[in-house]
C-alpha cells in the first residue's frame, strides 16, 4: 500500500489530491486566526480549487523528474519507459510520447465535444416552444454558460493542440516535440480544468451562468459556482500557452535538415502561427480572471466604480485575447484544410507563400480588432471606427485564403471521401460565416443585431461550420495514421451528409430570427418565432444524433477497422512515409527534406529522403566534396 | 520490424535547425507570455488612473507612496543583475569561488528586495492604504505583489541554482542550468524598473 502511495500513478494522485484538500482547509484555518467557524466552504473552494489540480499533476509524476533534478538527486537515465502506448492503460498514465498524448488530447477533448453538445441538445428541447419546458431560466442561464466554455476551452483550442500534437513533430521530421515532459503536463492539466468547469453545476446557486464572457460586474457578484469558470480558465489557458510555448520551440529548432521554413506544410504554418496567438494572448484571459477572483476573494476593487474602478477594462482585457482567441479556434483548422485539399485534389497548393503569409498577417491583424465585440459596451464611440476598418481588412487575409484554397481544386483530379466532403463543407460554411462576420463588422448594421440569434447564428458558422469542420476532416485524414487502421467510409459521409443538412436547417434559420429581434441567452421567446424554433430544435437533435454515427464509426474502425497501409492517400508531407501508425520514436533515421511539400501531380516529385543530408544533397546532383563527405562514413 | 530498429535505444537524435538553443527560446517565448500578463495587470493600471472617471492616482487620503525607500530597492534588486552577471561570467572562465559569491549575494539582493517591500505593504497597510480601501490601492497591490511573486519564483530558481554551485555543479562547458534562469532573473529585474517607473515616479 505505502509503495502504491510512493510510486507515481493514480493512488498517489489521490492520496495527494485529498491532501491538498486538507492543506486548503488548514491554510484557510490558520489565516483565519485558528478559528475552525470561521473558514467558508466559498473560500475553501477557492483555495482547493486553485491547489488540487498542482498536487493531482505531482501525485500522477507530472513533476517527479523536475523534482528529482532540483534537488540533485539522480534523474532517472532517459530510457524511455515513458514513451508510446501498449495498453490502454498507458494512455492514463503520464507519459512523454506526443503520439500518446496527442491521442489522449483527442480523445479528452472529444469527451468534452459530447458533454456540451448535450448542453446544447437540453437548450434547444427548452426552446423548443415559447413557455417553460424543461429547465428554469437560471438553469439555462447556466446551461449555455457552460456549454460555450466547455467547447471553446475544453473542445477546440485543445482538439487542434491533440491533433498538432501528433502530426507535427512527424511532419517537420523530429523524434518527439522539444519538450515532452511539459507536454505532459499541458495535456493532464486539461482534464482538471474540466473537472473544475463541471463542478460548477454542484455550486449552490448552480453552474456559472454569465456567459462564457463573464462579463464585470455580473461575475464578480454571480453564485459561487462563478469561481469554477474563473480558476477552470486559468489552468485550460496554462496549458494551452505551455503547449503553444512547445511548439514553437519544436518548429523552430527541431526540423529536420532540408526542412526550410517554406519547405514546411501549412499546417505547420498554422501552428506556428496559432501559438504565436496563444502565448502572446491568452495571458490575457489570466489576467482577467484573476481580476474577478481577486474581486470575489479578497474584495480587490478592480470592478467596483463606487471605489474608483472601471466595469468596462474587464471587456477590452477579456477580448484582447477572446477575439485572438476565435483565430486560435481556426488558424490550425485552415492547416488542417491546406494539408486535405492538396492531397485530395493531387494538386500543389495554390499560392503557397501567400498562404503562409496571409497567416501571418491574420496573427497581426487579430491583436487591433478587439473592440469589436464592444460596440454597444458604452465605450468611447470613436474607438469604433478604427476597429470597423481593421476587422473588415482582416477579410483580406482570409479571403486570399478561401481563393487560394478554390485554385488549387481547379481542374483537380478531386477524390470526394470523407475528410475532402468535410473540407469542402467547410470552404462553403466559412465563407457564409466569414460574410456574416464582415456584416456584423459594420458598426450600425452590429448595433442592430447586437445580443440577437443573428450572433448566435455567425458564431456557430464559424466555430460549427468552420472548426468543427476542419476538426472532423483533420480526424477522419488522419484516423489511420493516429490508429492504423481504415474508419468506415459509408458511415464517414452519412456522418458529412447529416451533419451538413441539419447543421444548415439548425443554424441558417437564427440569422432570420435574429433580424426579427429574437434575443439570444433567453430562455424564452415570443409567439412570433415559434415555428421556426420547433424547426430549429427537431434539426438540431438531428445534428446531436449524426455525432452518434461519427462516435461508432471511430469506436468500431479502431477495434476491428481494415489495417491501413502507411500511406492510404498517397499524401508526400513525412508523417505518410512511416508505418500506420509509426513506430515508437517515428523514424529510424531522421529523413532529409528535399522539396516542397506539395508537389502533386509533378512527375517523380520527392519531399522527404529518409537518407543522411551528405547522401541525399549528393543525389540532387550537389558538388563532389558532399560526395566524398559521405565515402568516409 | 527491421533488425536495426529493435536495437533502438532511444530516439534519433533531432536535427537541429537553429543556433538557439531550445531550453533558451523556451525561456524567451515563456518571458513573452510573461510580459503580456504584467500588460494586463498595466491596462488595469490605466483603465483606473487614465481612463475612468474622477480618475486620480496617490497620494490618496494624504498618504504617498514612499518613493525613497522604493528608490533604494529598486538599486538594490538592480545590482542584484550585475552580481548575477557576474556569476554566469565566473562560470564561463572556470572561476567557480566566483560563480559560488555571485549566486549567493545574487540570492541575498533579492530576498532583501522582497524584504523590504512587505515591510512597505506592512507600512502602507497601517496608514489605510488597503486593496480594500479603493482601485488605487486594488492596482498598487495587484501590479507590485504580481511582481513580487515572480521574485519569490525566481528566488526559488536561483536557491536551486545556488545550491547546486556549493556542490560543485556546472562546468565553464555546461552552465545551462545557470543561464536559463539567469534570464528569468534579469526578465524579473527589467519588469521591477517599468513597474516602479508607472506606478511610483510617473
Amino acid at each position: 500500500m505505502i509503495s502504491h502511495l510512493r510510486a507515481p500513478g493514480w493512488y498517489r494522485a489521490t492520496f495527494w489530491t485529498l491532501v491538498s484538500l486538507g492543506l486548503s482547509w488548514a491554510i484557510l484555518w490558520a489565516a483565519n486566526g485558528f478559528d475552525a467557524d470561521a473558514v467558508t466552504g466559498i473560500g475553501f473552494a477557492q483555495v482547493a480549487l486553485l491547489a488540487f489540480p498542482l498536487f493531482f499533476l505531482g501525485g500522477l509524476g507530472a513533476f517527479d523528474y523536475w523534482f528529482y533534478w532540483a534537488s540533485g538527486r539522480p534523474t532517472r537515465p532517459e530510457d524511455h519507459s515513458g514513451h508510446g502506448a501498449t495498453s490502454w492503460q498507458d494512455y492514463f498514465r503520464i507519459n512523454t510520447d506526443h503520439k500518446v498524448i496527442g491521442i489522449q488530447y483527442v480523445v479528452t477533448s472529444f469527451f468534452f465535444m459530447f458533454v456540451g453538445g448535450l448542453m446544447a441538445m437540453l437548450m434547444r428541447a427548452e426552446l423548443a416552444a415559447p413557455g417553460r419546458q424543461f429547465v428554469d431560466p437560471g438553469a439555462f442561464n447556466g446551461l449555455f454558460s457552460v456549454h460555450a466554455s466547455v467547447l471553446i476551452f475544453l473542445f477546440i483550442i485543445p482538439v487542434f493542440a491533440g491533433l498538432a500534437n501528433y502530426v507535427l513533430p512527424l511532419m517537420i521530421g523530429a523524434p518527439d516535440m522539444a519538450f515532452p515532459r511539459l507536454n505532459a503536463v499541458s495535456f493532464w492539466l486539461l482534464p482538471c480544468a474540466g473537472v473544475i468547469m463541471m463542478l460548477s453545476f454542484f455550486a449552490p446557486g448552480g453552474s456559472f451562468a454569465s456567459g462564457w464572457t463573464a462579463y464585470a460586474p455580473l461575475s464578480v457578484t454571480a453564485p459561487p459556482g462563478q469561481i469554477c469558470f474563473t480558476i477552470g480558465v486559468q489552468f485550460a489557458g496554462a496549458s494551452s500557452i505551455a503547449t503553444a510555448l512547445n511548439f514553437l520551440v519544436t518548429i523552430i529548432t527541431m526540423r529536420a535538415p532540408g526542412m526550410s521554413f517554406f519547405r514546411m506544410p501549412l499546417l505547420v504554418w498554422a501552428n506556428f502561427s496559432t501559438s504565436l496567438l496563444v502565448v502572446i494572448a491568452t495571458p490575457f484571459v489570466a489576467a482577467s480572471q484573476l481580476f474577478v477572483l481577486l474581486d470575489r476573494a479578497l474584495g480587490f476593487n478592480f470592478f467596483n466604480a463606487a471605489a474608483g474602478g472601471d466595469v468596462l477594462m474587464y471587456q477590452h482585457v477579456f477580448w484582447f485575447y477572446s477575439h485572438p482567441a476565435v483565430y486560435i479556434m481556426m488558424l490550425p483548422g485552415f492547416g488542417i484544410i491546406s494539408e486535405i485539399l492538396a492531397v485530395k485534389s493531387r494538386k500543389p497548393v495554390f499560392g503557397y507563400r501567400m498562404m503562409a503569409f496571409s497567416l501571418l498577417a491574420i496573427v497581426v491583424l487579430g491583436f487591433a480588432v478587439w473592440a469589436h465585440h464592444m460596440f454597444v459596451s458604452g465605450m468611447q464611440s470613436w474607438i469604433r471606427v478604427p476597429m470597423m476598418v481593421t476587422t473588415a481588412v482582416i477579410a483580406v487575409p482570409t479571403g486570399i485564403k478561401i481563393f487560394s484554397w478554390l485554385a488549387t481544386m481547379w481542374r483537380g483530379v478531386l477524390k470526394l471521401d470523407t475528410p475532402m466532403l468535410f473540407a469542402l463543407g467547410f470552404l462553403t460554411m466559412f465563407v457564409l460565416g466569414g460574410i456574416s462576420g464582415v456584416m456584423l463588422a459594420m458598426i450600425p448594421f452590429d448595433i442592430y443585431v447586437s445580443d440577437t440569434y443573428f450572433i448566435v447564428a455567425h458564431i456557430h458558422y464559424v466555430l460549427f461550420g468552420g472548426s468543427l469542420f476542419t476538426i472532423f476532416a483533420g480526424v477522419y485524414y488522419w484516423f489511420p495514421k493516429m490508429t492504423g487502421r481504415m474508419y468506415n467510409e459509408k458511415l464517414g459521409k452519412l456522418h458529412f451528409w447529416m451533419t451538413f443538412v441539419f447543421f444548415n436547417i439548425t443554424f441558417a434559420p437564427m440569422h432570420l430570427l435574429g433580424l426579427q429581434g429574437m434575443p439570444r441567452r433567453v430562455a424564452d421567446y415570443s409567439e412570433q418565432f415559434a415555428t421556426w424554433n420547433m424547426i430549429i430544435s427537431v434539426a438540431s437533435f438531428a445534428l446531436g444524433l449524426s455525432s452518434l454515427i461519427f462516435l461508432y464509426n471511430m469506436v468500431a474502425s479502431w477495434r476491428g477497422g481494415k489495417r491501413a497501409p502507411a500511406n492510404p492517400w498517397n499524401a508526400l508531407t513525412l508523417e505518410w512515409q512511416v508505418s500506420s501508425p509509426p513506430p515508437i520514436f517515428n523514424f529510424d533515421h531522421i529523413p532529409t527534406v528535399v522539396g516542397g511539400p506539395y508537389e502533386y501531380g509533378v512527375p517523380g516529385a520527392v519531399h522527404g529522403v529518409f537518407e543522411s543530408p551528405a547522401t541525399a544533397s549528393a543525389e540532387a546532383r550537389q558538388p563532389a566534396g558532399a560526395v566524398s563527405s559521405t565515402a568516409k562514413e | 520490424m527491421e533488425a536495426a530498429s529493435v536495437h533502438h535505444h532511444g530516439p534519433p537524435a533531432a536535427n537541429r535547425s537553429s543556433r538557439v538553443h531550445p531550453a533558451l527560446l523556451g525561456m524567451l517565448l515563456f518571458i513573452i507570455s510573461e510580459v503580456m500578463v504584467f500588460g494586463a495587470f498595466f491596462t488595469a493600471y490605466f483603465f483606473i488612473r487614465v481612463v475612468v472617471e474622477n480618475a486620480h492616482w496617490f497620494p490618496i487620503d494624504g498618504v504617498d507612496l514612499p518613493v525613497g525607500v522604493a528608490s533604494v530597492n529598486t538599486a538594490i534588486l538592480l545590482s542584484s543583475s550585475l552580481t548575477l552577471h557576474w556569476a554566469q561570467t565566473s562560470i564561463k572562465n572556470g572561476n567557480h569561488t566566483g560563480l559560488k559569491v555571485g549566486m549567493l549575494l545574487t540570492f541575498l539582493l533579492g530576498a532583501t528586495f522582497l524584504f523590504v517591500q512587505v515591510n512597505e505593504y506592512i507600512v502602507l497597510t497601517g496608514e489605510g492604504i488597503t486593496p480594500q480601501s479603493s482601485a488605487q490601492g486594488s492596482v498598487f497591490f495587484a501590479l507590485t505583489g504580481l511582481h513580487g511573486a515572480h521574485v519569490a519564483v525566481g528566488l526559488t530558481l536561483l536557491a536551486i541554482v545556488t545550491l547546486r554551485s556549493f556542490r560543485g555543479h556546472y562546468t565553464p562547458e555546461e552552465h545551462d542550468g545557470v543561464e536559463v534562469p539567469g534570464i528569468y532573473w534579469h526578465f524579473v529585474d527589467i519588469m521591477w524598473v517599468v513597474v516602479f517607473t508607472t506606478v511610483y515616479i510617473l
